[in-house]
């Protein structure tokens, strides 16, 4: 058996928008959402301030859930979020008749899992000698947020998360299309969800040495670095003869997906691994002009990722590749890590579907290595026939997704 | 020692997630909506605010055939040593 996937709704929730609309509006007119932000230790002088892309109303969005999720930590919170308007988005009615939720999957990763919850209870453990609350394993486990949106919705398929770091959302994406293709369910929730905004998550990362400190200038020479953003963003992906059946808006066709590991460092990407993964996915695509064909880049903005995925891409396309529009819209929204892919394969879907290609914003300064047309700045009209989604993951982990129109 | 009744009812009140208004000693268990995220959350509460330890395995129905708010009131008044029995 096997089946076309399409996606048939949209979620999202990050420092760009809290919904797909706003997400979108800002993505596409460049709005960058990176922000000085602090935070604390609670009960103790230590703070830490960093350029973030933060979601400043999430207090009012999450309260918002009601009462079941009040118990979830924040990145299963975001996830529900994205997962009611995908939901919404798709027309789908988990509580009809006509839904058969046994059919139905979701397949939410996760960078991290509960750090917020973790921390909250070891800092309360160390500082003050309380009890940890009692929820906080599963508030932490990486499975939270596919488990909470099963109960939320009723969903009774396959469930589960993965976690490979900043490929999360988009092998998840691409394991969930693969469910379908082989007959394994009707429908599936997937992408992912990362809320990593805390004081002890921030020291780690900036112990790495890889944040920036002022924004994220993806491809620019004077980049410094990557920008931890939050959020969550989620696909309805279905099969297109059930999308059909009931009339379903069709935002594309998931029709490539590569994935492979570099087999090489847990921190330097490798040109092979990300050539390797593009070429898998670009294989399902009948390119006739490549440049009608748009790449959502990973493009952190950081020294070592840049010019290994401009290489990449040079070496999966070929002579043609100074005719893809490229950019990395994490210019705009961060690095959601685990989330990346989730939110920059909804930005792909939206750049198929309005014919505007979102740009590269903070970028000042060309850099012969990163020498792809990388919409610097200003967005672009363009009709697309395919969009592509890279992410490449710490750890080698390397996933990529293609949706052309149906 | 607190006053346990005032105690529990505030605390059930908190997770009680299906209960309208507010439970009182009268009020069936079985109205109070609860959960087994909410039956961890209330026994990790009455522990820390009355200071005693709650033997229960999460395994095991922690409710066992106590019918009405009251008769968990008086579970716990046993364990903390108040029980009129």
């Amino acid at each position: 058996m096997s089946r076309r996937v399409v996606v048939t709704g949209l979620g999202a929730v990050c420092g760009a928008g809290e919904n797909v609309d706003e997400f979108w509006a800002n993505v596409s007119n460049g709005n960058c959402a990176i922000r000085d932000g602090t935070r604390t230790c609670a009960g103790t002088d230590l703070s830490v301030t960093l350029p973030i892309a933060e979601i400043e109303n999430a207090d009012a969005l999450v309260s918002s859930l009601g009462r079941s999720l009040s118990r979830a930590d924040l990145y299963t919170q975001y996830a529900a979020l994205a997962g009611d308007e995908a939901i919404k988005d798709a027309g789908l009615d988990p509580q009809s008749e006509a839904f058969d939720p046994t059919r139905t999957a979701a397949i939410i990763g996760t960078g991290i899992g509960g750090q917020l919850a973790l921390e909250q209870a070891y800092t309360g453990m160390l500082r003050k000698g309380r009890r940890p609350h009692p929820l906080t394993i599963l508030k932490t486990i990486p499975n939270a947020a596919a488990s909470q949106l099963s109960i939320r919705f009723g969903f009774r398929g396959p469930a589960f998360a993965i976690s490979s770091a900043c490929a999360s959302a988009a092998h998840a994406i691409g394991v969930a299309g693969d469910i379908i293709r082989s007959g394994g369910a009707d429908i599936a929730i997937a992408g992912a969800s990362e809320a990593v905004l805390t004081y002890g998550s921030l020291e780690a990362w900036k112990a790495m040495h890889i944040l920036s400190d002022e924004k994220c200038r993806p491809f620019s020479k004077n980049r410094r670095g990557l920008v931890i953003g939050e959020g969550a963003g989620l696909l309805i992906l279905e099969a297109h003869d059930h999308a059909s059946k009931r009339g379903a808006k069709i935002y594309g066709e998931l029709l490539g997906f590569g994935m492979n590991a570099d087999g090489v460092d847990m921190i330097n990407p490798a040109v092979e691994g990300a050539s390797g993964a593009m070429e898998q996915a670009l294989s399902a695509l009948t390119v006739s002009d490549w440049g009608r064909v748009y790449v959502n880049a990973h493009g952190t903005g950081t020294l070592m990722n840049d010019p290994t995925e401009t290489k990449a891409i040079r070496i999966a396309v070929g002579q043609d590749a100074d005719a893809l529009c490229v950019s990395s819209t994490k210019s705009v929204h961060g690095h959601l890590l685990g989330a990346a892919g989730g939110v920059e394969a909804i930005a792909s879907l939206k750049a198929l579907n309005t014919g505007t290609i979102p740009p590269t914003v903070n970028y000042d300064e060309p850099d012969p290595e990163c020498d792809l047309d990388i919409t610097p700045n200003e967005a672009r009209e363009r009709t697309l026939d395919y969009v592509v989604s890279n992410s490449f993951a710490f750890g080698g982990l390397n996933a990529v997704l293609a949706f052309g129109r149906v | 020692m607190a006053d346990i009744d005032a105690v529990m009812l505030e605390i059930i009140a908190n997770h009680a997630v299906g209960l309208a208004g507010t439970p009182s000693r009268d009020t069936p268990v079985a109205d109070l909506g609860i959960d087994s995220f909410a039956i961890v959350e209330i026994i990790y509460d009455v522990e820390e605010k009355l200071s005693i330890e709650i033997p229960f395995n999460a395994n095991e129905n922690p409710l066992g055939d106590m019918k009405t708010v009251g008769d968990l009131i008086d579970a716990v008044k046993e364990l903390a040593g108040q029980g009129g029995g």
